[in-house]
């Protein structure tokens, strides 16, 4: 099947999309705010003026949307963006960014966290350390047993070690104190942007500039990838190194990701199906495209977190309820969109 | 082009807001005063505080004891039964969700737009939590006092809240009133010479309970009684105990929060072996409008220590329960209950119907 | 400018299939490897291409060891067509064969309006320049044959290896396809292909290879390497071979005609 549009209409699409998105997600909240208002801090804060406004006005912009909207394009770009990586590099249409274990050992590392009732910038710091090592021992795995297909190793060491590491969560949620450190727990496993400050915001975009600029300069040799790894490797592609470094990327933006929202869900498996659909197969379309499209997609869901109901719905939640029947739409419509 | 936007904003209602969150430009009445928090935070709050948004459940229920009419809201609103208990115009208040870090359901731009001079916590005070409180601070510009919540700190507790609402006479109030609680506590265990052994059964099945310590059991410690899975485990959070065990400890009183355990265990087989249960002396604890004895974990539970008190050493008490907690509700929720509310709270209190 | 295999012993972690194996391409010749199904042929042309670790021996291209040279080196050097399977990604044709610039390419770079003229280039030589748009996944095997031969050409490489490269094809492509070896051949590409057709030996090999239980039989001109006895010991078929003026060239070739065992019944 071949993409619905010409590549660079394929792009510009998901561009505009994305513009809009914002947009709306600046406009919308439960906060009464004139979009004149939003204008004014906005253009404020490029020029440097004083916007002559009630200070929550500007709280309201520049502290509590604009680093939700910030971090909900971040995470949804990072997700999209790794799981069209893992998608190729595993040459399997239905892996999502967690395969490896980058989730479940940010995971346990923000459980843990919270079991050690250490500070907010704590927490988020041990789950982005234990994302990267999680799937570093995974690698190191799947390394260490040569002769053996190595993406079948990987795979199978990143169920056996997410498992593992899933079981160490149930541990400590079973010794946490249950009034404050459970409810904790397990809102962050639900996964939410509810809290993002600008620090929140700031803090994950070199991690994941450090994880998307790689991958996105080497989306031509990704298409490579996918061929099997003799091919490339005949075709003249150093396999070990770009799928270390493809899994180096996708790990630091995940894993960066994870340590600001929690768990979030479907992102990284749909959201390439659909740039697949929008784009075609080849990486050097597919990639911006997953990264747009996945950039909408969370800032849209994460809106409608905040929106749709008088209490915040965790994200986690919403995307599964959004994404689901997304999914069956694709497999009953769209047999083909992978092969 | 100043004075135009400014009346813009008036006419949206966010110029109350603006005044009491910028630094004044117009006379000299709004002045601010520094309060220390229980986490020695140094926070600056308005000189009138009529808003307080309370940040969960335990920070709903002392502020509501001390100054009901400055608050927003409660962290969920109040069903049927529980509404009958507490004047109408306070149990009509919406529920805002919880701004925690423990399930942080409440929408943050809400808060805002809520317009609160201050947002109230009162709980665990481990460096997580007090990050949370910066953080919330630093991004709504709303200051946020966090006070501990344990039960031996509940003096200080009102000692703080008075001093940010601004009423020190009537946390001085509660504080006597807590005071005379806890005195009359004191007065009866010094009588006593053999503590008795007790189980504290939750959950629908009964075999979750709290170990030494814990929050759970807190008001069953403070009353000198000996929790038998704490004797035999130690020291913790909860558990999940096995029967056998809780044979094997064969407690003298058993009290509850679960309805449907207490109704269940009469009739089980299984339990017919504890002496609590053989001689009826098991108890399920009241629960309206807030739990008596284990959550919410807030000066709702004072209460549950003159009903233990009663439970546990029933010859010992001195006067009537039923004035007591008549009077406690009057004082603490401000609305005294009738006859026939006294006779729904106070119905499980003899044990066991045979 | 010669790939030489130095006796070299091949196989699989623990079970070598292969041993002794010496034989070299020089550019602008061409080699064909004959063997039965199983022989290890593809497992010959990988070690050769240092895509499996050779067990003996080494292969070295214009003297250089091959073990020490990055796949990207190797890539511009030696072009490689596999049998071609289905695929996974729903690639275009034109994608397919623009794969084959990567060698060419810098690392973080992608391919340029320049390596997407070579690839329509490549597809026009081949007369497949209709499949350029269409899905390589939905196309025959005989074209995605095709397709594989004009990624393995726009590499621009000085020897091509080719594993079966007429398996799929139908009478008409293989011999276009034949026809192309040898018109690179004749551009100094040195050309190393399998096939179990010894005809094809004739058709367009300089020197004939003969794998059978993972040694080389024979090494020689078609005509000495291709006889009724090899051929009988590879196959375990009667075969004759006659000369036949070839109507192409008007030069003497020869020919297999193998002989079915109840021949004579059928006739009668």
């Amino acid at each position: 099947m071949k993409s619905m549009l010409s590549p660079p209409l394929a792009i510009a699409l998901a561009l505009v999309l994305l513009a809009a998105m914002i947009v709306a997600a600046f406009a919308l909240g439960k906060f009464p705010l004139a979009p004149s208002d939003v204008l004014a801090v906005l253009w404020s804060k490029l020029t440097g003026g004083d916007p002559q406004l009630a200070g929550n006005v500007e709280a309201v912009v520049l502290r509590i949307r604009g680093p939700r909207i910030m971090a909900a394009v971040l995470v949804g770009a990072s997700l999209a963006a790794s799981g069209a990586a893992y998608q190729g590099l595993l040459r399997n249409p239905l892996v999502s960014p967690d395969i490896l274990g980058v989730s479940s050992g940010a995971a346990l590392g923000a459980v843990l966290g919270i079991f050690l009732s250490l500070p907010v910038l704590g927490i988020q710091a041990l789950s982005f350390a234990f994302g990267l090592v999680a799937v570093a021992a995974v690698y190191g795995i799947g390394v260490s047993m040569r002769g053996h297909d190595p993406i079948l190793i990987l795979v199978l060491a990143g169920v056996v070690i997410g498992t593992l590491l899933g079981s160490c969560i149930a541990l400590l949620k079973y010794f946490a104190d249950p009034y404050n450190q459970l409810p904790a727990i397990t809102f962050w496993l639900l996964g939410s942007l509810a809290a993002a400050t600008p620090a929140d915001a700031f803090s994950v975009l070199l991690p994941i500039l450090c994880g998307l600029v790689p991958l996105y300069l080497l989306r031509w040799r990704m298409n490579l990838m996918s061929l099997g790894d003799e091919e490339a490797r005949a075709l003249g592609v150093n396999t070990t190194h770009l799928r270390l470094t493809i899994v180096a990327a996708a790990t630091l933006m995940t894993s960066a990701a994870v340590s600001i929202s929690g768990i979030i869900g479907w992102v990284g498996l749909l959201i390439p199906h659909f740039a697949r659909l929008l784009a075609g197969p080849n990486f050097n379309r597919l990639l911006p495209t997953s990264i747009l499209l996945g950039a909408t997609f969370l800032l849209g869901v994460d809106t409608l977190a905040r929106t749709a109901a008088a209490i915040e719905i965790p994200l986690g939640v919403l995307t599964a309820f959004v994404g689901t029947p997304l999914f069956l739409w694709l497999l009953v419509n769209v047999r083909q969109s992978w092969q | 082009m100043r004075l135009a936007s400014r009346r813009h904003l008036l006419g949206w209602g966010g110029g109350i807001a603006a005044a009491t969150i910028l630094r004044p430009s117009v006379g000299g009445s709004n002045q601010t005063r520094q309060i220390t928090d229980s986490a020695g935070r140094r926070i600056e709050l308005p000189a009138q505080i009529t808003r307080v948004f309370a940040a969960g459940p335990p920070a709903a229920i002392i502020l509501y004891t001390l100054a009901p009419d400055t608050l927003i809201g409660w962290t969920r609103a109040f069903d049927f039964d529980e509404q009958a208990f507490i004047p109408e115009h306070y149990a009509k208040l919406p529920g805002l969700g919880r701004l925690t870090g423990r399930g942080n359901t409440a929408n943050i731009e809400a808060v805002l737009a809520a317009k609160p001079d201050v947002v109230f916590d009162y709980g665990s005070i481990a460096p997580t939590f007090v990050s949370l409180a910066d953080r919330v601070q630093q991004q709504t510009g709303v200051p946020y006092v966090l006070v501990d919540g344990s039960f031996g700190a509940i003096e200080h507790a009102y000692t703080v809240l008075g001093a940010m609402v601004g009423d020190t006479k009537g946390a001085a109030d509660l504080i006597t009133a807590t005071r005379a609680i806890l005195a009359k506590v004191d007065s009866v265990l010094a009588r006593q010479t053999r503590h008795p052994r007790i189980y504290y059964a939750r959950g629908p099945n009964g075999l979750n309970t709290g170990l030494g310590g814990s929050i759970n059991v807190e008001c069953l410690e403070r009353l000198g009684a000996i929790n038998v899975a704490a004797q035999a485990l130690g020291r913790g959070g909860l558990v999940t105990v096995s029967l056998e065990q809780v044979l094997t400890w064969n407690p003298e009183i058993i009290v509850t929060s679960d309805d449907n355990f207490y109704r269940a265990v009469g009739n089980d087989l299984a339990w017919r072996g504890i002496d609590a249960v053989k001689n009826r002396r098991v108890y399920l604890s009241p629960g309206l409008p807030f739990g008596w004895v284990d959550f919410p974990p807030s000066v709702n539970r004072l209460i549950g220590l003159l009903w233990l008190l009663a439970v546990l050493y029933p010859e010992s008490y001195p006067g009537s329960l039923r004035q007591d907690v008549a009077a406690f509700y009057d004082q603490y929720y401000h609305r005294r209950p009738t006859d026939a509310q006294l006779d729904s709270l106070l119905v499980d209190s003899r044990g066991l119907r045979p | 400018m010669t790939l030489a295999i130095e006796s070299l012993g091949f196989g699989y972690p623990g079970k070598t299939i292969g041993r002794d194996v010496s034989l070299s391409v020089t550019g602008g010749e061409t080699l064909c490897l004959l063997g039965p199904n199983g022989t290890g042929k593809t497992t010959l042309f990988k070690t050769i291409l240092g895509l499996i670790p050779p067990h003996a021996g080494q292969v070295t291209i214009d003297g250089a060891d091959l073990a020490r040279l990055s796949r990207r080196d190797i890539a511009r050097k030696i072009g490689y067509v596999p049998q071609a399977q289905v695929g996974f990604f729903p690639f275009t044709v034109h994608d397919i064969v623009l794969m084959g610039r990567t060698a060419h390419l810098a690392p973080f770079a992608s391919p340029s309006p320049a390596d997407r003229k070579l690839a329509g280039d490549a597809l026009a030589a081949l007369g497949i320049s209709h499949l350029a748009d269409k899905v390589y996944t939905r196309i025959s095997g005989g074209e995605r044959q095709l397709v594989l031969i004009a990624r393995a050409l726009v590499q621009q490489p000085a020897y091509l290896i080719m594993d079966e490269p007429t398996a799929s094809l139908d009478f008409g492509n293989q011999i276009r396809v034949l026809d192309r070896i040898r018109q690179l051949a004749a551009q100094n590409i040195g050309i190393l292909f399998s096939t179990h057709d010894p005809d094809h030996a004739f058709l367009c090999a300089d020197r004939a290879a003969l794998l059978h239980d993972g040694r080389l039989a024979r090494l020689a001109s078609p005509r000495e390497a291709v006889t009724p006895e090899s051929l009988q010991q590879l196959y375990g078929v009667n075969v004759r071979i006659i000369e036949i003026d070839d109507p192409g060239t008007g030069r003497r070739r020869p020919v297999c005609v193998p002989s079915l065992a109840d021949q004579a019944q059928r006739v009668a």
